[in-house]
């Protein structure tokens, strides 16, 4: 199975000024860029209102039962999931094969605007995740640094 | 598939629990919550459940192992929903699985759901593009706390007996009994086919 390329803080400094931008300009609340399977890649904006690894686990997964959905309906895909609050509003919003957008923004601020900006976030993200993908799988970390000998007990139980 | 962020130093890992309806999936993800040592990062655990407890979409705990060597190991915790009409459900959870527990029941009468729901699980697997053979997994054969339980030779006769045997454990998840044993090895599995496999690729 395919799977994301390995990111260097170039990656994610192009990710976060992408990101950051889309906020200036739509004047969004947070945003984020997750893989499709809910690992979360990198957050901008107000980071710590809300639990992100958790949001976007749900957010990766709504948007996978949406894709079900748009099978049944003899639909390839669709390319965004939009939920509508009294405070705050979601997007979320295909980039690649891998990857999606999320954006939390105030409720009064129109999702058209939201949408308008975000599609250049996308694109740029898109360009930058290509460009990982395309860079020498030499220059990646080697994991084989990592001391499989400190594995034994990753997680321990409380003692009683 | 496994996220490695060298920006941030972080490996992210998911793991899903599998295997049929009530064998106690969402039993070990809460003990993993309860229990964990307090200097360990846990997040929130996440149940999408219907009223009467049973998993509706899946259940999410994600925990931060102590860092190995400067690199955070983050493993994201998924249950899937066991009973048998969750299929595509389950599908979605397993999208991009990186490991696998499958937990049995040791009940004599849940024989036949325990082959099933392993049937399924490479089934899905399959559908996914994905195979069995390349991904560790483990096998927990849970509640033996309860009286009318089948031996733990005919479990792994009917549910460890593919070409390479893979860890089994003796489970008791509602006393927490072998619920981190089996968490164990499947972390210490995966790092390993990490980093076997990034030796190949620097090979």
């Amino acid at each position: 199975m395919a799977t994301l390329p390995q990111l260097i803080e170039e990656d994610i400094r192009q990710f976060d000024s992408a990101l950051n931008d889309l906020l200036t300009k739509s004047e969004a609340t947070s945003a984020l860029i997750m893989d499709k399977g809910g690992f979360l890649i990198t957050q901008c904006g107000e980071v710590r209102r809300f639990d992100f690894t958790t949001l976007g686990a749900l957010a990766a997964a709504m948007y996978a039962a949406t894709q079900g959905i748009a099978s049944l309906v003899n639909e390839v895909n669709f390319s965004s999931v939009y939920q509508q609050g009294e405070n705050f509003s979601l997007l979320v919003h295909n980039v690649d094969e891998h990857c999606l957008l999320v954006v939390i923004f105030r409720a009064q601020i129109s999702v058209g605007a939201v949408k308008f900006y975000a599609l250049n976030t996308i694109s740029d993200v898109a360009r930058q995740l290509q460009a990982a993908q395309a860079r020498t799988p030499g220059e990646g970390f080697d994991l084989s640094v990592l001391n499989i000998a400190d594995t034994a007990d990753l997680f321990r139980k409380k003692q009683a | 598939m496994a996220i490695i962020n060298q920006a941030t130093k972080e490996l992210q890992v998911k793991i899903v629990y599998y295997g049929p309806a009530m064998g106690g999936k969402t039993t070990n993800l809460v003990k993993v919550h309860e229990n964990l040592q307090t200097a360990q990062e846990k997040g929130k655990l996440v149940s999408l459940a219907t009223s009467s407890d049973r998993t509706l979409f899946f259940d999410f705990l994600p925990i931060e192992a102590v860092a190995i060597k400067g690199f955070k190991t983050k493993f994201q915790l998924y249950t899937v929903p066991g009973q048998v009409i969750y299929n595509t459900t389950r599908q979605l959870v397993l999208r991009g699985v990186d490991g696998i527990v499958f937990v049995a029941d040791s009940q004599y009468e849940k024989m036949q759901e325990n082959v099933e729901s392993f049937a399924n699980l490479e089934d899905n697997l399959r559908t996914l593009k994905m195979n069995l053979g390349d991904i560790p997994y483990v096998l927990q054969y849970n509640k033996r706390d309860l009286p009318t339980i089948a031996p733990v030779e005919y479990m792994e006769f009917l549910l460890n007996n593919r070409d390479v045997q893979v860890p089994s454990f003796s489970a008791s998840a509602s006393k927490c009994d072998g619920v981190f044993e089996t968490l164990n090895m499947i972390t210490r599995m995966l790092l390993h086919k990490f980093i076997n496999e990034s030796g190949r690729k620097s090979a």
